[in-house]
């Protein structure tokens, strides 16, 4: 069967869906057919966010510490017993006075950080106007909603800006302006459900880590297969409210994306690239095993979004966070070198967001929920080998300590989202509409990519 | 149509009555009875009294079967009233009367005697003592829901009972006269009242929401009760706890993380106390803790207690409820307030803040003040904070200086995951510490007393009923109560009638008792819920009797199956909000929280899950069973399906796992889901069938 034209596309997209035509041995325009949909916009080239979120809200202040002078001192002062020692000197392009030490556990980032593929931006948060201690204490500005609150701060981490009515994620937002949302292979979520994700006309494909997901009642023999299906589909577009609907629409788009996605699946290369049997490097080989098929599915751009959990570190971090570190940098480093196996280091960019950054002062084996912290980016397209940003002072009572060492972030958010926004294909003007906080800012104070 | 019949009545009753006697038309009593019968069109049951006096005024004698009337009725204070005073009035009108004309039959009534159930069939009786012949009788209805009433000019009346239209019992009053040959009336009345008896579907409709799944013998059971008799009975049984079930991983020592879900499954699948179980089983989504991913993993018998605490407490004070749930070893470790310890300014140490910012944002209060209703109070068009930092930094003082209970010191804790945590004065904040609304623990309080002074100040806050209350409306009953039902229940939640706050088996009652939940008068459009996936499996495991010949419930991939599991939530944020908006439902705004793990991965692992259990372990599909697996029994389905078709089974199924929900098109589709496999054996007929009842969307909309 040729599919030379949409309409066909359609038609033989239609009958597999309605379990007319078996999706095995397909041949690569047939996938193309099945996975993608008209995205006829005038973007030629790939690219792909890779989004990992670090839940719980990560002690980020010690992912970058400082190595030497007055700043080490105040920051050995102010962690006591939290102190990072014996951090990696990173050589950043821009040299920061007291230097960027990095967590020892993520040694596996320095190679790729020396490379130039790896950057950090240093001192992000939740903002909605440059914000001053002054400010904060007398309640001159506005403030983000529920600082300090876990499912709020990464909702507005997720959303982009603050709670409204109606709320859709940033990365569903950048891929719906640019029109690329249609297929729901464009739209891939390893860690189930996230406000990052879901936009007014997508949500993420929620793909098992393991990748190919059989489904039990629609195997074997064909005309019973067919016989199954048909009841099924039945069953779910015959709903009486808007609350079963739903849950009958998602099932039945499940059960269809599920198949195509196998169909599309079973044409991955196997990759030399090992990936650790940690919860985030298993999610990121799903992300890889993706990746290898997106001359398949056609999507000119994509989203991904991975977690990691158990950053909430109000005890044992002097155990627990080298630990995550770890697993955090094994995994990047994995994802790396999988990407370089593919040539798609320049094309997809991999970076962190997470609750909010943790106290300065301890509660004894543990930190609390602050506010400023730092993240990273990965990717050949990334201005690496580079601390973006600022380095915090780690000092307790300083112009920027709200309290306990809860710091107030030099950068907004939106700052740090609008130059990735930017690299995947946005205009300024696009950028800002997206991010409706970022006029309060400079858009372009942090220069993430070349 | 009753009222004009009644009307009718009684100016019939009034002018025979006036043929009798002169002082009839001395007294107003006739234009009186005549506006108040027309009163009585417009409002029965409150012109009852007024009514009966007037009537009263005639020249009958009665006192004597007045007086037994009242004493049947003594619970009905008003009515006992006008019955004591018409008794006085007869008693004066009884000697001019007898002087003057004879003596009025002397009438008793005689209701049934036992429970009266919406919809019997009932007869009064009367005994009229007086040696008169020639008596007339007229019934009337006097108050209550239109009855049918037979025979009202015999002797004994017989009714009919209205059948179930609203949650409440109905009381009704009925009134015989009876007048001799004579022309002398005599007038009583009875109150009766009548109770619910709920058919099977509307049981099961009751059960539904109110067990953690239920089988056709606790329906039948069930069956015939009314709601609140059911609930009672429920509330009474005594709770079957955890603990017991907890067995050693064979040839090990201790239990393991599985043997608490083995324990779970034995006691979720057997216990008696159903209702017990499912609110357990809510509280244990709103009072979260968790084993999945964290080091309670290896405590087994701590995470079993902390479920029986919320067993224990399902139905007790909810003060009581979230003292234990905080003094809980498990939730000590779960959100670090076990072994905090006071600010040390020299170290830069100061008091952990994870269970002072939980226990109001999750567990009691919530972001934002709250209206009764649930809705958010707003100022300016913004919300309300309910705390700040000030007040967080002072409940983490509160919680400082506890650690596991017979400690030696400190430093060298017991790690006994099962006692509630106990106190180190030298390790607790004795600094003043910050509470909500203003108050304030003063400096040198010790643990004991802080911990008592700030659970007090929590529990106070206004927005602890509708926040706890909506939740558990949505746990139980549908995702989107409208503002009337939270405010109906948090009013409870307030107040049992008692003057009592915090009064949970009211509270539970009353989520499940109001006409949101049951239906009777209004419908709305949104009035149910999608099932917790964990929850329909546990319904079909009940139903199936599932189980292993090893007796082991070992489940050891729920998470990943179904989303979720006891205990097993990724974060102290739930398996899912109860303000999740899924994208489907932006529009409308309405929630639907358990959709948030309905991912397409976990949508189809769960479907695969209900497969594997309903056609891949159906017993009796198997020649030969493996002692450790999980096996589904059908054998009354499939003897069903054999012997009395496939229909029948459906009504079945209709009543067990949709409570009457089963839509047209569904059964055509069941229907037809069979045609295909008509020539094969009917154990794979009913496997089938179930499979696709399990994922049908009728069968996963919990209305």
């Amino acid at each position: 069967m040729p599919y030379s034209n949409e309409q066909s596309r359609r038609a033989f997209l239609s009958l597999c869906l309605k379990g007319g035509a078996s999706i095995a041995a397909l041949t690569s325009l047939q996938l193309q057919a099945l996975a993608s949909s008209a995205s006829s916009s005038t973007i030629n080239d790939y690219k792909a966010l890779v989004c990992i979120f670090l839940h719980g809200g990560s002690d980020s202040l010690n992912m970058l510490v400082p190595t030497s002078g007055s700043e080490r001192v105040d920051y050995e002062l102010s962690r006591q017993n939290l102190v990072v020692t014996e951090p990696i000197t990173l050589n950043t392009t821009t040299q920061f006075s007291g230097g960027v030490g990095l967590h020892p556990s993520m040694s596996a980032l320095e190679p790729i950080f020396n490379a130039g593929q790896l950057g950090f931006v240093g001192g992000v948060g939740t903002l909605i106007t440059p914000t001053s201690l002054a400010d904060y204490k007398n309640k001159a500005v506005p403030l983000p909603g529920h600082l300090f609150s876990h499912n709020d701060q990464q909702a507005t981490w997720m959303h982009g800006q603050e709670k409204v009515s109606l709320n859709t994620g940033w990365g569903a937002r950048i891929l719906e302006r640019l029109n690329q949302h249609a297929s729901f292979t464009s739209n891939i979520s390893l860690a189930g459900a996230n406000p990052w994700q879901v936009g007014a006309n997508t949500t993420p494909y929620a793909l098992n880590k393991n990748g190919i997901t059989k489904i039990n009642a629609l195997k074997g023999y064909q005309p019973q297969v067919d016989h199954v299906k048909s009841i099924v589909d039945r069953l779910l577009s015959t709903t009486t409210n808007p609350i079963q609907d739903a849950y009958a629409s998602r099932l039945s788009s499940s059960i269809s994306n599920v198949q195509n996605m196998n169909a599309l699946l079973e044409q991955a290369p196997t990759l030399n690239t090992q990936f650790s049997d940690n919860p985030l490097s298993e999610q990121l080989a799903a992300v890889a095993k993706s990746l290898s098929i997106s001359n398949h599915t056609g999507n000119k751009r994509q989203i991904f979004f991975v977690s990691l959990g158990g950053f909430d570190t109000h005890d044992d971090q002097l155990i627990r966070q080298p630990a995550l570190f770890a697993t955090l940098a094994t995994a990047l480093s994995e994802f790396h070198s999988a990407l370089a196996e593919l040539s798609l280091q320049e094309s997809v960019t991999t970076f962190t967001m997470s609750d909010f950054g943790r106290t300065l002062t301890s509660n004894g084996d543990g930190t609390d929920h602050g506010w400023a912290g730092n993240q990273l980016l990965m990717g050949a397209a990334v201005n690496g080998k580079e601390l973006h940003g600022t380095m915090l002072s780690q000092q307790l009572e300083s112009a920027i300590d709200v309290g306990g060492g809860r710091l107030i972030p030099q950068f907004s958010n939106e700052q740090y989202f609008a130059p990735i926004a930017k690299w995947f294909g946005l205009s300024d003007i696009e950028v800002s509409d997206i991010f409706p906080n970022l006029t309060n800012f400079d858009a372009s104070a942090l220069q993430l990519f070349r | 149509m009753k009222m004009r019949f009644l009307s009718v009545a009684a100016i019939v009753l009034l002018s025979a009555c006036g043929g009798g006697g002169e002082s009839n038309s001395n007294s107003n009593a006739a234009p009186d009875s005549s506006n108040s019968s027309n009163a009585n069109a417009a409002s029965p049951s409150g012109d009852r009294t007024e009514s009966s006096s007037d009537t009263n005024t005639q020249d009958n004698v009665s006192s004597g079967s007045q007086a037994d009337n009242t004493n049947e009725q003594s619970d009905h204070q008003s009515n006992a009233d006008g019955n004591e005073s018409s008794s006085e009035g007869n008693n004066e009108e009884n000697e001019g009367a007898a002087d003057n004309i004879g003596t009025a039959p002397i009438v008793d009534l005689k209701p049934p005697g036992a429970v009266l159930r919406k919809g019997n069939e009932i007869i009064i009786n009367s005994v009229v003592t007086s040696p008169t012949e020639n008596l007339t009788y007229a019934w009337m209805q006097v108050a209550g829901p239109e009855a049918t009433l037979i025979g009202t000019d015999s002797q004994n009346l017989t009714v009919i009972l209205p059948t179930t239209h609203s949650v409440e019992k109905d009381l009704f009053t009925f009134s015989l006269t009876v007048t001799n040959n004579a022309g002398l009336s005599t007038y009583v009345e009875t109150d009766i009242e009548s109770v619910n008896a709920m058919t099977e579907l509307q049981a099961s409709a009751l059960l539904q929401q109110a067990t953690l799944g239920a089988t056709l013998t606790e329906i039948q059971a069930a069956t015939g009760l009314s709601e609140e008799e059911w609930l009672d009975q429920q509330i009474l049984l005594e709770p079957t706890y955890h603990t017991p079930f907890l067995e050693n991983y064979p040839d090990r020592e201790n239990p393991s993380h599985i043997n608490r879900i083995d324990a779970w499954w034995k006691a979720s699948l057997s216990a008696p106390d159903q209702l017990r179980q499912r609110v357990a089983f809510a509280l244990s989504e709103i009072f979260v803790v968790s084993d999945a991913n964290t080091s309670l993993k290896g405590e087994p018998e701590g995470m079993v207690a902390y479920y029986d605490t919320l067993l224990k407490h399902a139905f007790g004070n909810f003060r009581a409820l979230l003292e234990s749930v905080t003094l809980s070893p498990v939730m000590g470790v779960y959100l670090s307030h076990l072994g905090n310890e006071k600010a040390d300014a020299e170290r830069n140490i100061r008091p952990d803040e994870n269970y002072a910012r939980e226990v109001m944002q999750l567990f009691t209060i919530g972001l934002n003040e709250l209206n009764l209703d649930g809705t958010a109070k707003l100022n300016d068009n913004n919300t309300i904070p309910t705390y700040s930092q000030q007040e967080i930094a002072g409940f983490a003082k509160v919680f400082t200086g506890w650690t596991f209970a017979y400690s030696a010191r400190w430093d060298r804790p017991s790690r006994n995951y099962t006692l509630p945590m106990h106190a180190f004065s030298d390790y607790h904040s004795m600094e003043e510490k910050a509470l909500l609304n203003g108050d304030i623990i003063p400096a040198g309080t010790g643990p004991e007393e802080s911990m008592q002074q700030a659970l007090d100040n929590l529990f106070s806050h206004q927005n602890v009923a509708p926040f706890i209350s909506k939740q558990l409306i949505q746990r139980l009953v549908k995702s989107n109560p409208t503002p009337a039902y939270v405010e109906r229940v948090a009013s409870v939640f307030n107040d049992n009638g008692q003057g009592i706050r915090g009064d949970l088996a009211a509270v539970i009652k009353a989520i499940l008792l109001d006409d949101e939940a049951r239906k009777y008068s209004s419908v709305l459009v949104h009035s149910g819920k999608i099932k917790e996936p964990i929850l329909t499996k546990v319904h079909l495991w009940r139903v199936l009797n599932a189980r292993s010949e090893l007796n082991r419930y070992y489940t050891w991939n729920l998470s990943t199956t179904y989303g979720q599991g006891p205990l097993l939530s990724p974060s102290v944020f739930n398996f899912f909000r109860p303000d999740h908006v899924p994208n489907e439902l932006q529009g409308l705004g309405l929630v639907a929280p358990e959709l948030q793990i309905a991912t397409d991965s976990n949508m189809i692992a769960t479907t695969n899950g209900h497969y594997g259990d309903l056609v891949w372990r159906m017993a009796e599909r198997k020649n030969t069973l493996n002692p450790k697996t999980i096996y589904m029994y059908g054998q009354s389905d499939i003897t069903m399906l054999s012997n009395n078709g496939l229909q029948a089974l459906l009504d079945y199924y209709n009543l067990v796992y949709f409570a009457g929900s089963m839509s047209d098109s569904t059964r055509s589709a069941l229907v037809d889901l069979d045609s295909y496999f008509a020539r094969k054996d009917a154990v794979h007929r009913v496997a089938q069938l179930l499979y696709m009842v399990s994922l049908s969307p009728d069968f996963n909309y919990q209305n």
